[in-house]
C-alpha cells in the first residue's frame, strides 16, 4: 500500500514540521523556509492559511519586526506565557501534569527499543519536536507499524489537547497553521483513505 | 480552514528536502526489555545519588535521590542522616515536582512589554546579562550604589546579597525572612540573652512544652517534629496558647484559648505569679540575670485576674500553667516561636518568653533552651568593605543613632519602600529580586507596585514565575536546590540526649540542570564582571566554593561522596550553662532608647464591630507561597478553607463547605473564593486560613486562584517599634457569600 | 503470617508525607492515590474537642470483598512462602489474598480494568489507574500493596520510611512479639464498615477523643454489591476481545521488532 517513496516524503514532512516548531530565529526562518512552507500549504490547498501568515508577517504588532513578534508569541505559548503557560510542548505535561513524568519515561523507552537515544543537545524526550523527529526517523526506515503505534500511543494522546490550546489561544496565525499542519499529518485517515473535510 | 487533500493522497505527490536530525541514532546498550510491565517497578531499585540538601523549606534535611535514566524519580531522607534520618515531609518528597514543574523558568527572558504587564521573549544569557549589567551600571552611575535595592531570600541569594552589600555597597537590602518572619524573635532574644534563640528547645527531653501560637504539625520541620513527638511520647505536658484549636492544641494537655494579641499579658501574668509566690529559680536569677528588681516591679500589675480579663481566659487556668511550669522547672521548653511578626507588639512578647525561660532556670539544661554544639565550616564570599552610614536609611543622622536600634541585619522593608516612592532622601532606581516574592511575602501589594513602577531597571532571579517576576525587565532562571552545589548543612544528632555527634553535609546536585538554568555564583560573577568588579570575584563556581569551604575542615567533595553525602564526627555535650551567660530581665539599653526596659504588654487594636481578626498560619504541605504550583502538594490540600466559629456561622447562616470570598476593613477584596470550615475550634473574634494560597501570577498553571491569598487582605501593617518589622495580624475581615457581605457577630 | 500496619495517631502530625512518598515510589497519577490523609475536626466528640487525621490505605482485609468481586478468569497460581520456601497453589482471579503474607495483590496483566473491585471496597482504597488504559479498558486496578516489592527487598514500605513522626508501624500481626502486635494488645483497631466483618489489617491507635472522631467520621458503609456484580458481569461479556487484544500489547510489539532489528544487525 504505502510505497518507499511515500515513506521518504512523510519523513521529510515530519522533519520539516519539527523545524517549524523551533524557537523562531533568523538563522533558519529564511526566505527559503517560508517558500517551502508556502509550497506545502499550496499543495494542500491552504491558500487562506498561507495568506494569513504572510499578512501577519508583513504587519508585525508592537515589536521591531516579525521575528520578534514570533519570538514573543513562541515564549508565551511554549516557554512561559500570559495569561498562563498556554501549551507546553511536552507530552508529560498533559499526561502526568508535570515534566519528566511517567509518560516521558515511557516515550524514552520506546525510542530505545527502536534503537535510538537522545542526542546531547536534545530537549526532553517527549518534546513535540523530538517526537516529530522520531516519527521522521521511523518513516525513513519504512517502519510503518512503529510509526502507527507511536502516533497512537505517544503522539495523539496529548497532541489533541496541545493543538486545541494553541488554536484557541494563539495571537499569531503562524502557530495556528503549524499546529494544524501537524494535526493533519499525524491524524489517521479513515479506511477509504479519504479524510472528511472539516470545513 | 480547509486542506483539500487527504493525508495519504498528499503523501503520494509531495516531496520536501529532509533537514539534519539532532536525534542521534545509536543502538542502546540496555535494550533487553521486551515488554514493559504494567506494574510500576518502584524506585527502590533505581540508582541512588547522595548529597541532596532539601530546600522546600529552610530546615534543610539531608536527601538522596532515586534516579532512573537521568530522571529524578523520588527523594528520600539520607539513611546516614542523624538529623532527619530516612524521613522527609510532604514538601521534601514533592521536590521532584518542583524540579519538573512545567511552569518553572527555563531560559533568560527579556520583557519587551510593560512592567507588571510583561511580554517576554527568550534571549541568550549573553544578552540578558549585558542588559542587567547596563541597567545596574546606569543606576549606580546616576544615583550611586544606594540607588539599588535588593530583595533576597534563601541560600542561593546569600552570595549575590553579599556582592551588592559588600562590593557594590548598598545598604538597601531587605530579607523577608527577617522582617516579616523571625527577625523580631532573634533581636528580642539578643536583647535578652545575647543571642538568637532559633527553635533550640530540647523538646525530646523536656517535661513541659509551652507554645504561644506555635503550631507544630501544621508547621513542619522534620527533626523539630521528631523532638516534639519524642517529648510527648516521653510524657511531657503540652501547653498551647492559641485562639484556634491548632494541630498542636489538638495534642495539648492544656489549650489556652487566648484572645488574639494578648499573649504578652498572659506571659507577664505567669511570670508575676512565679515571682510573687517565690516559685521562680532564685539561684539562676541571682547568678545569671540582671535587673530583677526593676523587672519584677514593672510586671507586678499583672495579676492573674487582670490577665484573665485581658486575655479572656480563666484565671485558674493561668495559675494551673504557672504551677505546672514551676513544678517541672528547669526542664521546661519555652518555645521561642518562628514566624513571630504578628501584632506590632511582638518584640516585647519575645522578650517575655526569654525572661520566662530565665525565671524557670531553663537555659542549657535538659529539656530547656539548649543550643546544640555543631561543627563550624567557613564560608567563602565577597570581601567586606565599610560603606559608612551616610546612606543608611535606618540611621538618624541628627540623633546619630539607628531609627530602629534593634532591627535585624539589612534595612527595614518599609524604609526602602518609602524612600523609593518618595525619592527622599535619595532615589532608588535599580532593583534586584533574588528568590524572594515581595509581592506576596511583604504586605502592602499596591505600595510594592509603586516601588517597581518608579524603577529604571528591575531584574529577578528565581526558579518559578512568582508574582514579583511580572515586574522584571530581565528574568533569569535559576538552578534549583536539586541541581547545584551550595549550602553546607551542619548540625548534630536530633535528640540531644543521644550519643553526641556532629555532621557536615554539603549540598551537591542530584541531577544536572535542565534547559538553560544557571546558579547564583555564575550569575553574580557575570554581573560583577560587567559592573567593574571582576578583580574581587572570590570564587569561580559553586563547586569550587563548596570545595574551599570543605577544605577548612579537612574535607573535600570526593571525601563526602565516599561517605555517602554526610560526614559524621564525634560531638560535644550541649548541656551546661556558660559561666558568662546573663539574661537581661530589665534591659538598660532598651530603656535608654526610649523603649520599655522590662517586657511590657502593648494592647492591640480591638476588632471593629461586624468584623473578625484575620489570622493565618502554615499548611503542612506548603512553604509560604513557594510551593503553590507544586502539583502533588496542591493536590494534597487544594484550597485553604477559612475557619469560622460554629456559633458565629450559625448566626450568619453559613454552613460548613459554603463558598465565600473575603473583604477587609479597608475594602480590599480577596478576588478569589474558598470554602468555610465551621468549627468550635476557633474563637468568635477571629477567622483563620492557611497562608500560601491564591496566587495571582498568571504564569502558574496549578496554584493560580486556588484558595484565598491572605497576604492580599493584609493591608494594615503594625510596625514593631523596636525592630521596624511588620506585624500582620491587625487586619479585620468580613465574609462575602453570593455577593452579600456578611457581618460577623461578636 | 499476616502483614499489618498501625497508624499511631498520638504520633501522627498530619503532614501528608506518606501520601507523597507513595506517589513517587509507585508513579501513581496525580489525581489518584494509594493512600490518603483526611484532616478531621476540630469537632466536639463525647470525649471533648478533637482534631485528628485519617491516614488511610488498603486494609488487606481478612475477608476482602474486592477479591470476591473480581470477574477475571480464574487461574491456578502457586505462592511461595518467602521464609520457609513452602508453596501453595490456589485458584485465583486477577486479585487475591496471598496465603503466606496475608496481603491483597493484583495481577495487572489479567486485570480487566472493570473497576468492580474498586466499587466493592468500602474504604475507597482501590482506583482504576488511567495511565494503564489500553484498547479494551479505561485502565487497571491499583492500590496499596503494603509495598510488597520493597518489603521483599528488605525495606520498609515507602510511607513508613518517610514518616517523620514514626507514626506508621509495619509488621507481622501473627507474630505476638512484633511491634504491630503490641499495638493491637494496647487497643489498636481497624475500621470495620457498618455491618461488615472484613477484618481490616491497617489499624489505628490513639487517645479516646481522636479515636472517637476518627471512627465517627470515617466508618464507611458497605458497597452496594448488586451494582458491583452488574459491572463485573458486563466486563465478563466483553472478555474475549480483551484476551485477543492483550497479545498485541503496547510495548510487546515494539520489543518484538527491536529483537528482529538487532538480529539483523548481527
Amino acid at each position: 500500500m504505502t510505497n518507499p517513496d511515500t515513506s521518504k516524503d512523510i519523513a521529510s514532512v515530519y522533519r520539516f514540521l519539527a523545524q517549524c516548531m523551533e524557537y523562531p530565529d533568523r538563522s533558519w526562518m529564511s526566505k527559503d523556509f517560508f517558500q517551502a512552507l508556502d509550497h506545502l500549504l499550496e499543495q494542500l490547498g491552504g491558500q487562506d492559511e498561507k495568506e494569513a501568515i504572510h499578512t501577519a508577517l508583513d504587519n508585525p504588532g508592537d515589536f521591531a519586526d516579525f521575528i520578534e513578534d514570533l519570538q514573543v508569541e513562541y515564549t508565551r505559548l511554549f516557554i512561559n506565557g500570559i495569561p498562563h503557560l498556554v501549551a507546553p510542548p511536552y507530552g508529560s505535561v498533559y499526561m502526568d501534569k508535570s515534566l519528566q513524568g511517567k509518560f516521558a519515561g515511557d516515550t524514552l523507552a520506546f525510542y530505545r527499543e527502536k534503537g535510538f537515544a537522545m542526542g546531547e543537545k536534545a530537549d526532553l524526550p517527549d518534546h513535540l519536536i523530538h517526537e516529530l523527529e522520531f516519527l521522521s526517523l521511523l518513516a525513513s526506515e519504512s517502519d510503518h507499524d512503529g510509526e502507527a503505534l507511536f502516533l497512537k500511543k505517544f503522539f495523539r494522546p496529548w497532541f489533541g489537547e496541545f493543538h486545541r490550546r494553541v488554536t484557541l489561544e494563539t495571537h499569531h496565525p503562524y502557530f495556528r497553521v503549524i499546529s494544524q499542519l501537524i494535526d493533519f499529518f499525524t491524524k489517521e485517515d479513515d479506511n477509504n483513505g479519504f479524510q472528511p473535510n472539516p470545513a | 480552514m480547509a486542506f483539500n487533500l487527504t493525508r495519504r493522497k498528499f503523501l503520494q505527490t509531495a516531496s520536501l528536502a529532509a533537514a539534519a536530525v539532532p536525534l542521534s541514532k545509536v543502538v542502546s546498550a540496555d535494550t533487553g526489555v521486551t515488554k514493559a510491565p504494567l506494574d510500576a517497578k518502584g524506585t527502590f531499585g533505581d540508582q541512588t545519588v547522595v548529597g541532596g540538601i532539601c530546600e522546600m523549606c529552610f530546615w534543610r534535611c539531608q536527601l538522596v535521590g532515586k534516579v532512573r535514566d537521568g530522571r529524578l524519580m523520588k527523594l528520600e531522607g539520607n539513611p546516614k542522616s542523624i538529623d532527619n534520618g530516612t524521613a522527609i515531609c510532604a514538601r521534601g518528597n514533592a521536590g521532584v515536582k518542583l524540579l519538573y514543574d512545567p511552569d518553572r523558568l527555563k531560559y533568560p527572558l527579556k520583557n519587551v512589554g510593560k512592567r507588571g504587564a510583561p511580554k517576554w521573549k527568550r534571549v541568550t544569557w549573553q544578552e540578558a546579562l549585558d542588559e542587567c549589567g547596563n541597567g545596574l551600571n546606569q543606576v549606580t552611575k546616576k544615583y550611586g550604589a544606594k540607588g539599588i535595592a535588593v530583595f533576597p531570600h534563601g541560600a542561593s541569594a546569600k552570595y549575590p546579597m553579599h556582592y551588592f552589600e559588600r562590593t557594590v555597597g548598598t545598604h538597601n537590602v531587605s530579607e523577608a525572612s527577617f522582617f516579616q518572619c523571625r527577625g523580631i524573635r532573634d533581636t528580642a532574644y539578643v536583647a535578652t540573652i545575647g543571642k538568637a534563640p532559633g527553635e533550640k528547645v530540647d523538646m525530646a527531653n523536656t517535661k513541659v512544652l509551652f507554645f504561644l501560637g506555635t503550631h507544630i504539625g501544621e508547621n513542619i520541620h522534620v527533626s523539630h517534629v521528631k523532638q516534639y513527638v519524642q517529648g510527648l511520647q516521653n510524657g511531657a505536658k503540652l501547653v498551647v496558647a492559641d485562639p484556634r484549636f491548632s494541630a498542636s492544641a489538638a495534642k495539648a494537655d492544656i489549650w489556652v484559648q487566648i484572645k488574639p494579641g494578648t499573649d504578652t499579658a498572659y506571659v507577664l501574668a505567669i511570670m508575676n505569679y512565679l515571682v510573687q509566690n517565690n516559685k521562680y529559680d532564685a539561684d539562676f536569677v541571682e547568678d545569671h540575670t540582671a535587673g530583677f528588681d526593676e523587672f519584677s516591679e514593672a510586671i507586678k500589675e499583672w495579676t492573674l485576674e487582670k490577665a484573665a480579663a485581658t486575655c479572656e481566659i480563666p484565671a485558674a487556668q493561668i495559675k494551673e500553667v504557672a504551677e505546672l511550669l514551676a513544678a517541672n522547672a528547669p526542664n521546661v521548653a519555652i518555645h521561642p516561636g518562628r514566624h513571630v511578626s504578628w501584632y506590632g507588639n511582638d518584640f516585647q512578647r519575645e522578650r517575655a518568653l526569654g525572661c520566662l525561660t530565665a525565671l524557670l532556670g531553663a537555659f542549657y539544661v535538659k529539656g530547656g533552651w539548649v543550643p546544640p554544639k555543631g561543627p563550624k565550616v567557613s564560608g567563602i564570599s565577597w570581601k567586606k568593605h565599610d560603606h559608612g552610614n551616610e546612606h543608611n536609611l535606618n540611621y538618624n543622622h541628627e540623633e546619630d543613632e539607628k531609627r530602629y536600634p534593634f532591627n535585624p541585619p539589612g534595612t527595614p522593608t518599609e524604609l526602602i519602600r518609602d524612600c523609593a516612592i518618595s525619592g527622599k532622601p535619595y532615589p532608588i532606581k535599580g532593583c534586584v529580586v533574588w528568590g524572594q516574592n515581595p509581592m506576596q511575602t511583604i504586605p502592602g501589594q499596591e505600595k510594592m507596585k509603586k516601588v517597581f513602577q518608579q524603577m529604571d531597571f528591575v531584574m529577578c532571579v528565581d526558579v518559578m514565575p512568582t508574582d514579583v517576576t511580572l515586574w522584571a525587565d530581565i528574568l533569569l532562571p535559576e538552578a534549583s536546590y536539586l541541581e547545584r552545589y551550595d549550602y553546607i548543612k551542619t548540625g548534630t544528632q536530633w535528640n540531644l540526649a543521644d550519643e553526641h555527634q556532629q555532621f557536615i553535609a554539603p549540598r551537591m546536585p542530584l541531577v544536572a540542570p535542565m534547559f538553560e538554568r544557571k546558579d547564583q555564583v555564575y550569575i553574580t560573577n557575570e554581573l560583577a564582571k560587567r559592573m567593574g568588579h571582576a578583580a574581587e570575584i572570590p570564587v569561580g563556581s559553586l563547586e569550587e566554593m563548596t570545595e574551599k569551604s570543605l577544605a577548612s575542615v579537612d574535607l573535600s567533595i570526593a571525601k563526602i561522596k565516599a561517605e555517602d553525602g554526610i560526614h559524621i564526627q564525634p560531638g560535644k555535650d550541649p548541656y551546661g550553662l556558660p559561666e558568662d551567660f546573663e539574661v537581661q530581665l530589665y534591659n538598660e539599653d532598651l530603656a535608654d532608647a526610649g523603649f520599655p526596659g522590662a517586657p511590657t504588654y502593648i494592647p492591640v487594636p480591638e476588632v471593629p464591630k461586624g468584623y473578625a481578626r484575620l489570622l493565618y498560619g502554615r499548611a503542612p504541605v506548603h512553604t509560604f507561597n513557594r510551593s503553590q504550583n507544586n502539583v502533588w502538594l496542591h493536590n494534597a490540600m487544594p484550597i485553604n478553607p477559612i475557619w469560622i466559629n460554629d456559633h458565629a456561622a450559625a448566626k450568619m447562616g453559613l454552613m460548613d463547605g459554603d463558598t465565600v470570598s473575603v473583604v477587609n476593613s479597608e475594602g480590599i477584596a480577596s478576588g478569589t473564593t474558598t470554602t468555610v470550615k465551621v468549627t468550635p475550634g476557633i474563637r468568635k473574634d477571629c477567622v483563620y486560613m492557611y497562608h500560601g494560597y491564591g496566587s495571582a501570577s498568571p504564569f502558574m498553571t496549578v496554584g493560580k486562584n486556588a484558595g484565598v491569598d491572605d497576604q492580599k487582605l493584609i493591608s494594615i501593617l503594625a510596625i514593631d517599634p523596636e525592630t521596624g518589622c511588620s506585624g500582620m495580624r491587625n487586619n479585620f475581615v468580613k465574609l462575602v457569600k453570593n455577593g452579600k457581605v456578611l457581618d460577623i457577630p461578636a | 503470617m499476616q502483614y499489618g500496619m498501625i497508624i499511631d495517631l498520638e504520633r501522627c502530625v498530619g503532614c501528608h508525607a506518606c501520601t507523597i512518598a507513595c506517589k513517587a515510589e509507585w508513579e501513581v497519577p496525580v489525581a489518584n492515590g494509594r493512600n490518603w490523609v483526611n484532616r478531621l475536626g476540630p469537632t466536639m466528640t463525647p470525649e471533648g474537642l478533637a482534631s485528628t487525621y485519617y491516614p488511610g490505605l488498603c486494609n488487606h482485609c481478612d475477608a476482602p470483598l474486592c477479591v470476591e468481586a473480581c470477574p477475571a478468569d480464574q487461574v491456578e497460581m502457586t505462592f511461595t512462602d518467602a521464609k520457609s520456601g513452602k508453596t501453595k497453589t490456589l485458584t485465583v482471579a486477577a486479585t487475591w489474598k496471598d496465603p503466606f503474607d496475608g496481603t491483597v495483590q493484583i495481577d495487572k496483566e489479567r486485570c480487566l480494568g472493570c473497576g468492580a473491585c474498586a466499587d466493592a471496597c468500602p474504604y475507597g482504597a482501590r482506583y482504576v489507574n488511567p495511565d494503564l488504559a489500553d484498547d479494551n479498558s479505561m485502565g487497571k486496578a491499583d492500590k496499596c500493596t503494603y509495598c510488597k516489592p520493597r518489603v521483599e527487598a528488605g525495606l520498609d514500605p515507602a510511607c513508613v520510611q518517610t514518616c517523620i513522626a514514626g507514626a506508621r508501624i509495619f509488621g507481622d500481626l501473627d507474630d505476638p512479639n512484633s511491634a504491630v502486635s503490641k499495638y493491637v494488645k494496647k487497643g489498636a483497631r481497624g475500621i470495620e464498615p457498618h455491618g461488615g466483618h472484613l477484618g481490616p489489617n491497617s489499624r489505628y491507635y490513639g487517645n479516646k477523643r481522636d479515636i472517637s472522631l476518627l471512627f465517627s467520621t470515617s466508618t464507611p458503609e458497605l458497597a452496594d454489591l448488586g451494582m458491583t456484580r452488574r459491572r463485573a458481569m458486563l466486563a465478563t461479556l466483553v472478555k474475549p476481545s480483551i484476551n485477543k487484544a492483550r497479545d498485541i500489547g503496547l510495548l510487546g510489539l515494539a520489543g518484538a521488532m527491536l529483537v528482529k532489528k538487532m538480529s539483523e544487525e548481527k
